[in-house]
């Protein structure tokens, strides 16, 4: 009898731990096991729908999450409901997408619409698009009122031999500017900077003449972050005369850094370094540690996105509610002139894996769903959320709740779902209360007339697609150990060497050769 | 014979069954991804297949060991590699030696679950939280430093501080767990050993030396082996959050390059050969290091 019972026993954990382990297996196809509500929330909407409607088109689309949450599904039903779709979708954390995108790829499990997060990702997917591998969209675009307004110009700029395979998402041309402590420069007697030389002075006096009146030197002028593109440096190197990304030398593409204006940047933060007029961890920081210098008074000037300035005078205000800000944008270089570098027009694009979309038919309904999506109704929508909970309307101008928490939870990340943009969409616009703000705004559009423009944006290499970030971060690495004083003038050169021999040069002639091409 | 062997089979079928999810386990999820490798002779396309891709051969192979990045990946690799094993491994060891020393058994109860619990911890929090003991804005270390009229240091910034850094903190973490296999080797040794020590006089050092560490020799050699086996395996993600720009060039290892080239760059056969180079190497070093540990007469790992 005893030994009977072993005996099942015996039977009863094998099975036991064998379907565990089928149940393992069994439960990941497809679906990201990162968010398990979409899942259950996909289940719920199935049952109980009505019968008059027809079916609710499924679609599945991936895209990247700026929040730390999976948001509330309010908007998205909205969304379902006013389209007749079946919405899942794959909020994938921004910091890990390219991650996420190529293991999607390479293993063919890309749903139906993939957002591409920016345009450094996009760039990496062209010899996958060349292959064939995304619906070419181009030819369809017209048959779509909404659609059809796209700008040609941005379109073209996401074009890979000079076909369109991708929608994209408006971003205006350069937010990039200067934000500073108005309350500091005041009580100082610093003037509105105008040059370089004007922004070295004015945080060389935050650091040192103790803006903050505490008899302390406990103050620095600039904060930023470990990141040469959206920190500092780029905006600055602008300043300087620098190319954005290439220049082009009669028919022939040069990076950037081979520029004298790069070198000049160079020393320029070299000497921020070296007289503590900034951070000194700054190749580590983060975009949060970099913002708090700011808030918390530590720092008075922060080179970036202007229209920053909202939340940065959001959060100092709860700590010192007499700091002010103000924003400026022209700052002019040695030779008189002001220039800043912008992007190609778009930020994330979408585009629609051959391997997930099987018809021609599943593309056209896919494409109706953002034809719908660029429609004034649901672009407000996505943008800035549900009138009366996530903004209210003041003289036809859409204000933000000030509940940040919950818009974050809420709305925020649906924005990214935004096809076009308000250019080409007669959507809502936002009032700003806050002055300075409503200034950064103006300055952003003014950012327009100074525009250097990225000669490459529409060129492609197959290099670039498949060293470009490595050779990108040799560099990156050479510019800051320059800065931080470990690398001299000879030896940034000689990194410039290498860098031309593990496939620059070779980048610079299939870059010089898609030019060529291009001008036929 | 044949018959025999499935007889024995019938008869013993529950222990096979019982071994049956452990066996499937290793068929689904090491042997047959193991074929994967094939694509690092090939020009991977993800939507060609493995069968569809291109053949070219030792290209990728090539391209790996003519990257002048290739030797600095290696070195720092086999450094790092070369000071966990000197310093990090003997400390479980004495840790666990230390532990059994003590007598109060609530005591050491309560220090084994203290230095159990950093183990617990992501890369993430150990490496955050050195970062703020260890930043020039206000780091506690720093700040130490200068109330102590010393020069502040930039740890993070300097390549010279990434590998005593990077021992640190495996020992920080590791070392209590990994004394547990140590302490079950000590608990199993036969209590009249030290009885007998002890009547013959020997102290405690001498009762150490004597019976505890001879008595665990072998399973110190095994853990030896498997380490070594490991040599490659430094922690990619615990790497990955060291790195910057200012210590790549000590910080870079085999993980760290084939999460770049093969993820973040899609070069799925370049880093698939990457990594199966340093599997290779790994499985060199198992060989010899068991070969070795049996000609000086200890059982090794097979």
């Amino acid at each position: 009898m005893r030994k009977m019972w072993k005996k099942t026993a015996v039977w009863l954990c094998t099975v036991f731990v064998l379907g565990a382990l089928l149940a393992a297996c069994g439960s990941d196809d497809g679906r990201t096991p990162s968010n398990g509500d979409t899942a259950s929330r996909g289940e719920a909407g199935e049952s109980g729908e009505g019968t008059a409607k027809p079916e609710p088109f499924q679609l599945k689309i991936m895209t990247n999450l700026h929040t730390p949450e999976v948001p509330h599904d309010e908007i998205e039903k909205l969304l379902e409901e006013k389209t007749n779709t079946q919405l899942d979708i794959q909020w994938v954390p921004d910091g890990s997408y390219e991650e996420k995108l190529n293991a999607s790829f390479a293993t063919g499990s890309l749903p139906q619409a993939v957002y591409m997060k920016n345009q450094a990702t996009y760039i990496i997917f062209r010899d996958a698009i060349r292959n064939g591998q995304f619906w070419e969209i181009g030819p369809y675009l017209n048959e779509y009122p909404n659609l059809s307004r796209l700008d040609e110009n941005v379109l073209k700029n996401t074009a890979v031999d000079g076909k369109i395979y991708g929608l994209y998402q408006e971003r205006p041309l350069s937010r990039q500017g200067v934000i500073y402590r108005k309350d500091w420069a005041d009580k100082l007697g610093i003037p509105e900077p105008e040059t370089i030389d004007d922004l070295y002075n004015m945080m060389k006096k935050f650091t040192e003449e103790d803006p903050d009146g505490n008899n302390k030197r406990d103050t620095i002028g600039l904060t930023d972050r470990s990141d040469l593109i959206y920190g500092a440096f780029k905006t600055v190197a602008s300043y300087f005369g620098t190319p954005n990304n290439w220049s082009l030398n009669g028919d022939r593409l040069e990076p950037e850094f081979m520029h004298p204006g790069y070198m000049e940047t160079m020393k320029f933060f070299k000497r921020l370094y070296d007289e503590g007029l900034i951070n000194k961890d700054f190749p580590v920081t983060s975009k949060d540690d970099q913002q708090n210098l700011i808030i918390t008074g530590r720092a008075g000037v922060y080179i970036g996105s202007m229209p920053d300035v909202q939340s940065l005078h959001a959060k100092t205000a709860e700590i010192d509610p007499d700091a002010e800000y103000d924003v400026v944008n022209r700052i002019a270089g040695p030779d008189g002139a002001a220039g800043v570098w912008s992007i190609p027009g778009y930020g994330n694009i979408v585009l629609f894996p051959k391997s997930a979309v099987k018809s021609e038919e599943e593309l056209k309904q896919i494409l109706s769903f953002f034809d719908q999506l660029m429609s004034p109704e649901l672009a407000n929508l996505v943008k800035w959320g549900i009138e009366g909970k996530h903004y209210t309307l003041e003289n036809g101008l859409v204000v933000k709740n000030s509940d940040t928490k919950m818009t974050d939870r809420e709305q925020k990340p649906y924005e990214i779902l935004q096809i076009g943009g308000e250019s080409t969409i007669d959507m809502l616009k936002a009032y700003h209360p806050l002055p300075v703000k409503a200034k950064a705004e103006e300055l952003v559009l003014d950012n327009n007339e100074i525009l250097i423009h990225d000669p490459a944006a529409a060129l492609d290499s197959a290099t670039m697609g498949e060293k470009g970030i490595e050779l990108q971060q040799m560099i990156t690495d050479a510019t800051y150990n320059f800065i931080l004083g470990q690398l001299d003038e000879a030896g940034f050169a000689k990194e410039i060497e290498r860098w031309k021999k593990q496939g620059g040069e070779q980048m610079m002639t299939e870059l010089a050769e898609s030019y060529q091409q291009s001008q036929k | 014979m044949n018959d025999e062997l499935i007889r024995r089979i019938v008869r013993n079928r529950a222990v096979y069954l019982m071994i049956l999810p452990g066996f499937l386990y290793f068929i689904i999820f090491k042997y047959v991804p193991m074929w994967g490798l094939v694509i690092s002779f090939q020009d991977y396309r993800p939507y060609e297949g493995i069968f569809g891709s291109e053949w070219v051969g030792f290209k990728h192979y090539e391209r790996l060991f003519t990257d002048p990045l290739f030797w600095r990946i290696f070195r720092n690799t086999i450094m790092l590699f070369g000071l966990n094993l000197l310093f990090y491994f003997p400390l479980p060891i004495i840790l666990a030696v230390m532990l059994n020393e003590v007598r109060l058994a609530a005591f050491k109860r309560f220090v084994q679950t203290a230095v159990y619990i950093p183990h617990f911890m992501s890369w993430v929090i150990i490496v955050s939280i050195s970062f703020v003991m260890l930043t020039m804005d206000g780091g506690i270390v720093n700040e130490g430093l200068a109330s102590l009229g010393l020069e502040k240091q930039n740890f993070l910034l300097n390549k010279n501080w990434l590998r005593p850094m990077y021992i640190l903190q495996v020992i920080w973490r590791e070392a209590g767990w990994g004394t547990i296999v140590y302490l079950a080797a000590i608990a199993a040794i036969d209590p009249q050993l030290y009885e007998a020590a002890r009547m013959d006089g020997a102290g405690r050092f001498r009762q150490i030396w004597h019976i505890t560490l001879p008595s665990i020799r072998s399973v110190i050699v095994v853990l030896l082996i498997l380490k070594i086996g490991d040599v490659l395996e430094l922690g990619f993600e615990h790497v990955y959050l060291l790195l910057n720009s200012m210590n790549r060039e000590v910080g870079e290892i085999f993980d760290t390059f084939v999460y770049t080239a093969g993820l973040r760059q899609g070069q799925f056969s370049f880093s698939t050969a990457v990594g199966f180079f340093k599997s290779f190497v790994g499985l060199l070093l198992v060989i010899i290091a068991n070969w070795l540990a049996k000609k000086f007469g200890e059982e090794g790992v097979y």
